[in-house]
């Protein structure tokens, strides 16, 4: 009955997925390149703890966008076998 | 006939709901993993938790959608007399009985929709709101409870 409108629902639920997934993948690229640009300059007039606070950065972004497109996913999984059947 | 014509109707709206939940709780998902991610390197760090802890009340919401829901649903309809008296009023309790869990559940998934739209874009009070719908179906349900037995003594019981 209403497989039409969960069709079309579900379309722009999948653009929207991919289009945060891209956005995503900028925001960190440019995270990431902010962060060598922080290490760089740190490490170039001597900043110890600029350095090490861009490094740790860095791994930070990179852990996050893991978690963001193998956790994330694998969590849907899990919801979609929860998924109930109509109680009544 | 027609009472079983609007639950599956409402069966079918609940399949429809838990699909939609499903698919925005992600996309719910993904939007606070950005917004950690741009705080992160803007430094907001206040930021980071809002969406850290947004992020974990989407994930408790989606388990509570899917796993207490039902629970609650079936076991008021436990406690629903559906059979009070005999003959016409049975039959008009038990539909009665069937269709307020029908309707009970379908709202109570929706304002739970509702909390992890909310939750998504940090709205507090419609968050609230929606647990309060939550609450007031349950209510209704429990005085549903009382009101069945009362309408069979009333039109009379065997």
């Amino acid at each position: 009955m209403f497989d039409p409108i969960m069709e079309q629902i579900l379309a722009i639920a999948r653009d929207a997925w991919a289009f945060l997934a891209g956005l995503l993948i900028v925001v960190a690229l440019l995270g990431g390149l902010y962060y060598v640009l922080q290490g760089t300059a740190g490490a170039a007039f001597g900043g110890s703890r600029m350095t090490s606070m861009a490094i740790i950065g860095a791994v930070g972004l990179v852990i996050l966008v893991l978690f963001a497109f193998l956790f994330l996913p694998q969590i849907g999984e899990m919801l979609k076998n929860f998924q109930p059947n109509p109680p009544f | 006939m027609s009472a079983s014509i609007i639950l599956e109707f409402l069966r079918q709206g609940w399949l429809a709901l838990a699909g939609a939940f499903l698919a925005f709780a992600l996309l719910a998902g993904m939007a606070q993993i950005l917004r950690i991610s741009s705080a992160g390197v803007a430094g907001a760090n206040l930021w980071v938790w809002q969406s850290v802890s947004a992020l974990v009340s989407i994930l408790v919401l989606s388990l509570f959608a899917f796993l207490g829901i039902p629970q609650i649903v079936q076991a008021l309809q436990h406690s629903l007399p559906g059979a009070a008296g005999c003959g016409p009023i049975s039959v008009l309790g038990q539909y009665a009985s069937d269709l307020i869990g029908g309707l009970v559940a379908v709202r109570m998934l929706k304002a739970t929709f509702i909390s992890v739209l909310s939750a998504s874009i940090g709205g507090t009070s419609t968050f609230s709101q929606a647990l309060i719908e939550c609450g007031e179906a349950i209510f209704g349900m429990l005085i549903a409870a009382a009101a069945i037995p009362l309408a069979a003594w009333f039109l009379g019981t065997c």
